[in-house]
């Protein structure tokens, strides 16, 4: 045996905390050419696709644009109204004396707004053919009273921002139907008689895509003794009609409608249509998740990186970190890139354009990279699970995507369903308008994504740590 | 912290597969331990097991007194080469070293220093991919010593080499040891360690077949020995069989005998008037030495059930 | 040619993962297709007789997933050989390298025929279990497939042809890509993300083009048997346009591996 004094390293104070995990996971993962073209190529086809996406998204429908001019494509605030000025507290009564049924949801009643531009905030109390009395405000508030038709009573009540709905069979005796607060009521609002009706839609929805036609449907009510009731005594203006003159001091109307004044569920999300592009690049990033776990396994590489860092868990970790806000980061790039050049080419239509100041549109846009995120991670996870690319990248994919092919085949409940309960929720969060085929909203969407990106990490460390590398 | 690997009770299967039986040996700082067995023998499963990669059924492998799982800054105390393919091809050699060195945070210029100590600077910005099998080999030993680590570990590091890179890596695992360090080398062939390994530890089929020093697995083997150089072969095997030595035939002109003294076989040839040209103690090479150990291991294995008493 | 044909089915036979692939294809379709039909019911209808449900086309609604499978097999058949180097041991061993191609091909369109008529024959028959349960009965006007009705045949046979051109475009597309991961994701893109996006293009005439033109869509027209003047594009054009892809894919496929070096 040959006696030696003992080596000493001289390398001063080493590290493996956390941190240099993460630098090294950087440096690895920013040293392979074809990954960084890959990462790069993902951002170029995601704007792209978003662009050419964006050239049809302007229009609801093959039938026409029935947005409201200036407004959300997410209301709609059209309609036959009659209204004049009342300057402070006070009422308006009248007698709904008939209504045409041409859909269940025809509107006939009183209407109290803040001023008579498109979006403006307003209570409306109305008579509906198939759904009774109903206080509405502001498209999102929706009070039932009776299940009475015309014809009937009805009055609105104005004290300072409340106004309170009360319905009646002779005009005498009153039932309050509820109180509506109208945030940014000024002093002087509108007040008066409206006729709504909701077109006629037909939706067809097929592999790959969905029809809607909508068919202007008019509704037609007729109201007498139309009286306003200041508190404090004033000169009324003249009534004056929208669409047709109306007689300046006409105490019954006959009036006809169309277009709603209502929350629409069919409005075209252009936001989520220009940034559904990012479904290829994020095509891209889960091949290169996948790879950057899958890649070092197949080429052994794995037992150097568990003989650098023998804490394993720590780097499965570091790794997702460092993939997670890469990707994160590059998202970014890719979705504003998207908005800011894709928004330009959305076809004009009557609905306001989606703006960044939109707390909704940003947060879809911000949103989009946070998916593309957990996109990754959930993928190096599934990567780290099953080791083989083929194998991860099939059950990644299919996961992500299966559930909308296979949705827009199937019925609708079933169809939503799907997207709620499979990791393709995340997609969610690129909504920006509520529609009939929302599944789930966006934040609870990203958040099953989340969940199930977490179990999937969680798992993969756990059982890393206890097999044979 | 002794630089010391040790290896006690190891046992580890894969399925009904045995690898590694009850193994036990020690590697002490200063020299060049060998580690040899036919392939298949469980060497790189030891060698995985003391890198913390595969966990032990029984028994435990332990690198500085403690197990390598535990090590904080792992590639300051155990530098490692395993496998010479094991790189991302579309990754550049410096660039490899740099992660390695981040991951133990150690400073970039060592990547330099190592990428200059085993001759690789001026490839240091090319792509592994387009690597010979003799760069990727220097290579894996630059990631090796990154840490400047006192103890060694190098599985199969000459295979395929040519005689020249063969020649560079004896020279380096006897420098390396010669600074005080611990160097494990693994060889499925004999004859790579000669002039190179200081010890020897010999396995087949996951056992130990033998630990010791170079120079007494020699002295054993030649275990006096006397090769004689005669043209008349047939009369000398006759005069030394009846003084009752063991003769064998080498060659058309050389005997092998043991059992009697030179001095008294040269009085016995010359005696019997055998002419002789050259008369030596005869010295086996290491492959001799190893194949007579290996063929004893290769016939007990042959009579299975007493596995346990051997060795 | 018949001697490399030998290896190429002996190297796909003695993999025991494309086995387990092979009946994963099968499997996988009569799973979606037993998860499909569960899911549709006459209940979803305005009347049970008004449904108009193509179930010939429902039953074989399965396809879509079995397809993912065969993708995964026919990348694999070429880009593991890359991925272990293995393709060196071949090409030294059969050194014509559209030989190599095309027996590949071969093999790999046989055991994707086997394996989809499997699952097209299992799809058929758990549609003709579930559908008759939710309501897709003689007595709302639902006559049981039969495979001697013409468009059913056609709707049937067409599926089986359409995993065997998803293999050919998925071998093609491996054959110039080489590397696994990056093949599986840029067919299953082509596949599935296309026919998913496509669901946001409002211009009416750029859905159709798309509905036409993408591989999946325009070859799944096979499958319908009713208002096919209603389709974007016909059953057989529809198959020719998937037939299209993959000719493009393998001849792509086959000039880059025979010009490129192993």
């Amino acid at each position: 045996m040959v006696m030696t004094t003992p080596y000493r390293s001289s390398v001063q104070n080493p590290r493996d905390g956390f941190v240099q995990l993460m630098l090294a996971e950087w440096t690895k993962l920013r040293s392979v050419p074809r990954w960084s073209l890959t990462m790069l190529g993902g951002i170029l086809v995601t704007i792209l696709s978003g662009m050419l996406l964006a050239g049809g998204a302007g229009s609801a429908s093959s039938g026409g644009d029935g947005a409201t001019r200036g407004i959300s494509p997410q209301y709609r605030d059209a309609g036959n109204y009659v209204h004049r000025v009342l300057t402070g507290d006070g009422s308006i009564v009248a007698r709904v004396a008939s209504q045409k049924n041409n859909d269940p949801w025809a509107k006939g009643g009183l209407m109290l707004r803040a001023d008579a531009k498109p979006g403006a905030p307003y209570a409306a109390l109305m008579i509906t053919p198939g759904h009774g009395v109903r206080l509405q405000a502001n498209f999102v508030t929706d009070i039932p009273g009776s299940s009475s038709q015309a014809p009937r009573w009805l009055k609105l009540t104005r004290t300072g921002i409340s106004v309170t709905g009360f319905e009646s069979a002779d005009g005498a005796t009153w039932t309050k139907i509820g109180t509506v607060e109208l945030e940014g009521l000024g002093d002087q609002a509108e007040v008066g008689v409206f006729v709504a009706s909701p077109d006629a839609l037909q939706l067809q929805r097929q592999f790959g895509g969905e029809d809607i036609v909508e068919n202007t449907n008019l509704g037609e009510a007729t109201f007498d003794n139309v009286k306003v009731e200041p508190a404090k005594p004033q000169q009324l203006p003249p009534w004056r009609g929208d669409i047709k003159p109306v007689a300046p001091d006409a105490t019954s109307f006959h009036l006809v409608g169309a277009g709603d004044i209502a929350f629409y569920h069919y409005a075209t999300d252009s936001t989520k249509t220009m940034l559904t592009g990012a479904m290829f690049g994020m095509m891209a990033i889960v091949a290169l998740a996948v790879l950057y776990v899958t890649s070092e396994y197949q080429q052994g590489l794995i037992w150097t990186t568990f003989t650098a860092s023998p804490r394993r868990g720590r780097v499965l970790a570091a790794r997702a970190v460092v993939l997670g806000g890469v990707t994160f980061v590059l998202g970014l790039v890719a979705a504003f890139g998207t908005f800011l050049l894709a928004s330009p080419m959305v076809r004009k239509g009557n609905a306001a354009p989606a703006t960044l100041s939109d707390p909704q549109v940003l947060r879809a846009v911000v949103g989009t990279a946070a998916l593309l995120a957990v996109v990754a991670v959930f993928s190096l996870a599934i990567a780290s699970i099953l080791r083989r690319s083929a194998a991860a990248i099939t059950v990644v994919l299919l996961l992500l995507l299966a559930p909308l092919v296979a949705g827009s085949a199937l019925p609708l409940a079933v169809a939503k369903w799907l997207e709620r309960l499979t990791p393709s929720a995340g997609f969610a969060i690129q909504q920006t308008l509520e529609r009939y085929d929302t599944a789930i909203a966006p934040l609870p969407g990203l958040a099953v994504l989340c969940a199930y990106t977490a179990v999937a990490l969680g798992f993969a460390i756990w059982r890393i740590g206890r097999q044979d590398a | 912290m002794e630089a010391t690997i040790e290896v006690r009770g190891l046992r580890k299967s894969y399925g009904p597969t045995v690898a590694v039986d009850g193994l036990s040996f020690s590697v002490q700082p200063g020299q060049v331990t060998g580690f040899v067995g036919p392939n298949g023998a469980g060497k790189s499963t030891t060698m995985r097991v003391l890198l913390g990669l595969d966990t032990p059924d029984e028994g435990e492998a332990l690198v500085g007194g403690r197990r390598y799982r535990e090590l904080r800054a792992p590639l300051c105390q155990v530098g490692a080469m395993l496998d010479a393919a094991a790189f991302h091809p579309g990754r550049r050699a410096r660039d490899h070293l740099l992660w390695m060195a981040h991951s133990n945070g150690l400073p970039a210029k060592r990547v330099d220093e190592v990428l200059d100590l085993v001759g690789l600077t001026s490839v240091a910005r090319r792509q592994v991919g387009g690597f010979s099998l003799g760069m990727r080999q220097r290579l894996g030993i630059a990631g090796a010593l990154l840490g400047d680590p006192p103890m060694l570990i190098f599985d199969e590091p000459v295979n395929g080499l040519d005689p020249e890179g063969i020649m560079w890596i004896r020279n380096l695992l006897r420098w390396l040891a010669g600074q005080g360090r611990a160097v494990l080398v693994s060889s499925h062939l004999m004859s790579e360690l000669e002039d190179s390994a200081d010890h020897l530890v010999v396995i087949g089929r996951g056992k130990l077949i033998a630990d010791t020093s170079v120079r007494e697995l020699l002295d054993r083997a030649a275990n006096g020995r006397v090769a004689v150089r005669t043209a008349q072969r047939h009369e000398a095997m006759t005069v030394l069989s009846i003084a009752g030595a063991t003769v064998a035939a080498t060659g058309p002109d050389s005997v092998t005998v043991s059992g009697l003294p030179v001095e008294r076989i040269v009085t016995l040839l010359t005696e019997g008037g055998v002419s002789f040209s050259g008369i030596s103690e005869h010295r086996p090479s290491l492959e001799e030495a190893y194949m007579e150990l290996t063929q004893h291991a290769v016939e007990f294995h042959a009579t299975a059930g007493q596995v346990r008493s051997w060795s | 040619m018949r001697h490399a044909l030998h290896a190429e089915w002996t190297k796909l036979r003695t993999l025991p993962s494309n086995l387990w692939l092979a009946l994963a294809i099968a499997v996988f379709t009569v799973a979606a297709t037993a998860a499909s039909t569960a899911a549709v019911s006459t209940a979803q209808c305005p009347t049970p007789l008004t449904c108009f449900e193509d179930t010939a086309k429902l039953s074989l609604k399965g396809v879509w997933l079995g397809q993912a499978i065969v993708v995964v097999l026919a990348v694999l058949v070429m880009s593991n050989e890359y991925g272990t180097g293995m393709i060196r041991t071949t090409l030294a061993a059969i050194p014509r390298r559209h030989t190599v191609l095309l027996t590949k091909a071969a093999v790999i369109v046989a055991t994707v025929f086997a394996a989809g008529t499997l699952g097209v024959l299992g799809s058929l028959a758990i549609g003709g279990v579930i559908m008759p349960i939710n309501g897709f009965n003689p007595a709302n006007g639902y006559q049981p497939l039969s495979l001697l009705d013409g468009p059913t045949f056609r709707a049937a046979a067409g599926s089986v042809l359409y995993l065997t051109l998803i293999a050919l475009l998925a071998l093609g597309i491996s054959a110039a890509v080489r590397d696994t991961a990056f093949s599986i994701t840029a067919v299953l893109t082509l596949l599935y993300v296309v026919p998913v996006v496509s669901t946001f293009v409002k211009d009416p005439e750029w859905l159709d083009r798309l509905r036409r033109f993408s591989p999946m869509t325009a070859g799944l027209a096979i499958q319908a048997t009713r208002d096919l003047d209603r389709l974007p594009i016909g059953p057989w054009p529809g198959l020719g346009v998937l037939a299209g892809y993959a000719a493009a894919a393998m001849l792509l496929g086959g000039v880059l591996f025979v010009m490129r070096r192993a």
